[in-house]
């Protein structure tokens, strides 16, 4: 690429564009000037936070690890929240089952044996015959 | 005073452990370029040096946190790139650059004059400009193309460094310095031409 090379000799020219050397000499007398100044004026808890935030720092975790375990502390608890209401569920239809059963032993009960009912009448349509 | 010997992991671990002359010498090596990277961004001498105070002060506060995950001039350019795109969002102005931000020196460095010139003293009346033109194009650019330009066409850094510093894959390095050298070539087209 010609035209890339050609705009990259001319933006090297930019390198040149540099204060003197005595800025420099300067610049670090200033960055020191500072440095105490910010020490004076700066309140006692910016200082103190300063000194006591590296001590603190948490190690940085990897995002798929942040992800990963929020991802499992939500299933996590989905499943206990499913196996809590299946259990609940489970728990009624056992009682509901026991009751019935119970009410048909109580029924069966009452009712006593099996009962055979005689109407007055066969259940038929044939003409009796009567000699 | 440092030697230039001393290596650089070495003023940085001085300096973790509450070393402040360490830092001086830190400050004594890293300055000149990264005043490069931050005024080739902000096209100001003014906002450089204050924002090159804060770049150092904030630094000296956060060393501890450095890990040597990566060369600590990297780490260092992060912070230089990370709060002058700050800065420059704050400003939210185009400002074109005053000739009397132009550093005269350069006019009569003979590299500078060897490189632009080619013996052509019609050339050599256009030095300013052409440094005018130059400034004002790179101030055309978005932040973010400005950043990548500065850092590879002026600083002379590799994509892979680059990448490191912006938090960006290369591929994208690559095509920001691709669209950002077709908008220079469109402002320069008077300069681009043998």
């Amino acid at each position: 690429m010609e035209s890339d090379e050609r705009i990259s000799r001319l933006l090297r020219l930019k390198r040149y564009e540099q204060p003197s050397p005595e800025y420099f000499e300067n610049f670090l007398a200033e960055f020191q000037l500072r440095q105490r100044a910010e020490v004076i004026h700066r309140p006692f808890w910016k200082i103190a936070w300063d000194r006591l935030a590296p001590i603190f720092v948490i190690p940085p975790v990897p995002r798929l690890v942040t992800v990963g375990s929020f991802a499992a502390a939500v299933i996590a608890t989905t499943l206990t929240l499913n196996w809590s209401d299946t259990s609940s569920m489970t728990q009624k239809a056992i009682d509901k089952k026991s009751s019935i059963a119970k009410k048909s032993v109580r029924s069966g009960k009452k009712s006593g044996s099996i009962q055979y009912v005689l109407p007055e009448k066969p259940v038929t349509y044939a003409s009796s015959r009567s000699f | 005073m440092e030697t230039l010997e001393t290596p650089e992991n070495e003023l940085v671990a001085r300096t973790q452990a509450g070393d402040a002359r360490a830092f001086d010498e830190l400050i004594v090596r890293l300055s000149p370029r990264l005043y490069g990277l931050v005024y080739n961004m902000t096209s100001s001498h003014e906002d450089t040096n204050d924002l090159l105070q804060e770049i150092f002060a904030k630094a000296y506060r956060s060393i501890k946190t450095f890990q040597g995950k990566s060369a600590f001039y990297t780490w260092m350019h992060s912070i230089a790139v990370n709060m002058t795109l700050n800065f420059l969002k704050k400003r939210n102005r185009n400002r074109t650059m005053s000739l009397d931000d132009v550093d005269n020196g350069i006019l009569n460095d003979p590299d500078f004059i060897e490189a632009t010139s080619n013996g052509d003293p019609s050339r050599e009346a256009n030095l300013v400009e052409l440094q005018k033109k130059l400034n004002e194009s790179m101030m055309k650019l978005s932040h973010e193309h400005r950043a990548v330009v500065t850092m590879f066409d002026i600083q002379g850094m590799p994509h892979a460094e680059i990448a490191k510093i912006l938090k960006i894959s290369e591929g994208t390095v690559r095509s920001r310095l691709f669209y950002a050298h077709r908008q220079l070539q469109n402002h320069l087209q008077e300069f681009m031409k043998e």
